[in-house]
């Protein structure tokens, strides 16, 4: 497949335009966990300087960008992740790989469902248990409406992702503001902290823009192609600046006590507006379910949906009920976030959560810069409407960026060293590859029996 | 190359097999949609239209404005309404493209699946 497709001479009747895309991209990055994360950088930087390393992390997410872009381009589409690894390395490990990073979406889902479940709780004044409740409650509405069919129409996500970041934004000013006192050290990240710190701190930091690539799956819905790569590089520059001033607004006004709490957002509110900024930010966090449980939930249920279709999963995956939900995938994804955002709950392990989703995060990222070089050399010939510039500089430059913020970010959590985050992602990718390697073969095999068993009904002329 | 009536008789079974299931009217209840068909091939264009849980008859040409762009070659559409292919493989592998809201596009092939399940 080398040619574009010649473009429809009708146009949708109903098609993305430019906005939705911005706040889509932007709205899937700006998760509950966001917060967590922004509150967890802060421990690696000194002062109020953590607006540095998400500086930086902002420039690796436009090269991040640049990869997504260029590989969006190539196969704009919502199969994009599973044509481009395919055709740039060994389906096995293509697959093993996805399998492993679809895992951030289950991570990101039982995450918000837990810090929505905690935030709730805290601001009802009630006991800690009963966010075990909240948890099961949101989760258990989530899989009822993805079941139902019920999708957020786009103007509810245009609005929710709005709503989410201009009160963010408006709410840490008036923190800064009504603090009285000038930043401390905002330009000495590294004072008292080691280089090893702030390269952490950036990993978080890319973790704050992670997921504005997840809007690439909806390629087959823009009016126009470029909107999907001018709408990821707008959500990354307003994630920089809402992220920025949220974190610098935490680490002037929060207490470390506040900052290591699940719910760090809550106490920010307090800081700007009183006890009504508590009841903002909590009606901001479950906002950003909005967003999450519904792309989250689509995305990964439609590429389960998908796999299964095409024989990569067992087929009972691909089964729908009446309203054409891939209902097995939903009850699974919903059952699993689940088990994970009550595991959380138990343990407190909410920052090894966020350090597992860096890890993974920077690792996809890395594969990304690996897919576009090898594309590049493998099919030259496939359009590629926008391409990444100094490619051959880039591209390894991304694969050893990505790869090193990866393993840092794998095995610390909180600035210390914890192992957990590793553990768990090989445990992960031990799974997956088990799958493909040992019980996919036996799946792949049986579809291919009952085919050559299933007589063709096309008549032969 | 799949011809105009390989196609087009290709499409009248599915047709008739996808208006005959009750679980595929379900499927499509309030989901009335037009969905043009355009092979790469033999650059030929096609209408379908689902309105009030039925599918409409395969119209020549491009009609009104779609819901869903179904982009392929003339072969792989001929296998497909047979029951022969599965249009997910190919969607997957880049051969069939396809445009519109994922709801959408999940329907189109829940129809073409849900229409040969006994098979």
């Amino acid at each position: 497949m080398t040619s574009a497709t010649p473009a429809h001479p009708v146009a949708l009747r109903r098609a993305l335009g430019q906005f939705p895309i911005v706040t889509t991209s932007a709205g899937l990055a700006f998760a509950a966990l966001e917060y967590l994360a922004a509150a967890g950088l802060v421990t690696y930087v000194a002062g109020d300087s953590a607006w540095i390393p998400i500086l930086v992390a902002g420039l690796l997410a436009l090269m991040a960008y640049g990869f997504f872009g260029e590989l969006n381009s190539m196969y704009p589409t919502a199969a994009a992740i599973r044509l481009y690894m395919k055709r740039s390395m060994d389906d096995r490990i293509a697959l093993t790989i996805t399998f492993t990073y679809m895992s951030t979406i289950v991570l990101v889902i039982a995450s918000d469902a837990f810090i929505i479940g905690t935030a709730l709780a805290h601001a009802f004044g009630e006991e800690s248990w009963v966010s075990a409740l909240w948890i099961i409650g949101l989760l258990g509405i989530a899989v009822t409406t993805n079941l139902r069919g019920v999708t957020v129409a786009g103007v509810m996500q245009d609005l929710a992702t709005t709503i989410v970041v201009v009160a963010t934004l408006a709410i840490s000013a008036l923190a800064l503001w009504r603090s009285g006192h000038a930043l401390h050290s905002p330009l000495q990240p590294l004072h008292g902290h080691s280089a090893a710190d702030l390269v952490e701190a950036i990993a978080l930091g890319v973790f704050l823009y992670s997921a504005f690539e997840w809007v690439t799956t909806s390629a087959e819905e823009v009016r126009r192609p470029e909107s999907i790569h001018r709408g990821m590089l707008v959500a990354i520059g307003i994630l920089g600046v809402v992220c920025a001033l949220a974190t610098v607004a935490m680490s002037h006004t929060l207490t470390h006590h506040e900052l290591s709490s699940p719910y760090p957002q809550l106490y920010l509110g307090v800081a700007a507006i009183g006890h009504t900024g508590l009841w903002v930010m909590a009606g901001v966090t479950a906002v950003t379910a909005l967003n999450t449980f519904n792309g989250g939930f689509v995305t990964a249920s439609r590429f389960i949906y998908g796999t299964a279709r095409e024989g990569s999963l067992p087929r009972q995956l691909a089964r729908l009920n009446d309203r054409a939900v891939p209902w097995v995938p939903v009850v699974g994804l919903g059952a699993t976030s689940l088990v994970v955002a009550l595991m959380v709950a138990l343990t407190g392990s909410w920052e090894v959560l966020v350090a597992v989703g860096a890890a993974l995060e920077a690792m996809i990222y890395g594969v990304a810069a690996y897919c576009t070089l090898r594309l590049r050399s493998r099919h030259p010939e496939t359009p590629r409407p926008f391409r990444v510039r100094a490619l051959r500089l880039l591209g390894p430059a991304g694969v050893l960026v990505f790869g090193l913020l990866a393993a840092i970010a794998s095995v610390s959590v909180n600035s210390h060293f914890n192992p957990a985050p590793l553990i768990i992602i090989v445990i992960g990718a031990a799974l997956s590859a088990f799958y493909v390697l040992r019980i996919l073969p036996g799946v792949r095999a049986r579809e291919e029996a009952r085919r050559a068993a299933t007589p063709r009904r096309r008549p032969v002329r | 190359m799949a011809s105009l009536d390989e196609i087009g008789e290709a499409f009248a079974d599915w047709r008739a097999r996808s208006n005959d299931n009750p679980r595929l009217s379900k499927m499509v209840k309030g989901w009335d949609r037009v969905i043009h068909f355009s092979t790469t091939d033999t650059a030929q264009g096609f209408t379908m239209r689902v309105q009030d849980q039925l599918l409409s008859e395969l119209v020549v040409g491009y009609e009104d404005r779609p819901d869903v762009i179904v982009t392929g070659s003339s072969e792989d559409f001929c296998d497909m309404f047979w029951g022969d292919l599965n249009p997910s493989e190919k969607y997957m592998s880049g051969e069939i493209k396809l445009a519109g809201s994922q709801q959408d596009v999940m329907r189109i092939d829940a129809i073409s699946m849900v229409a040969f399940l006994d098979r």
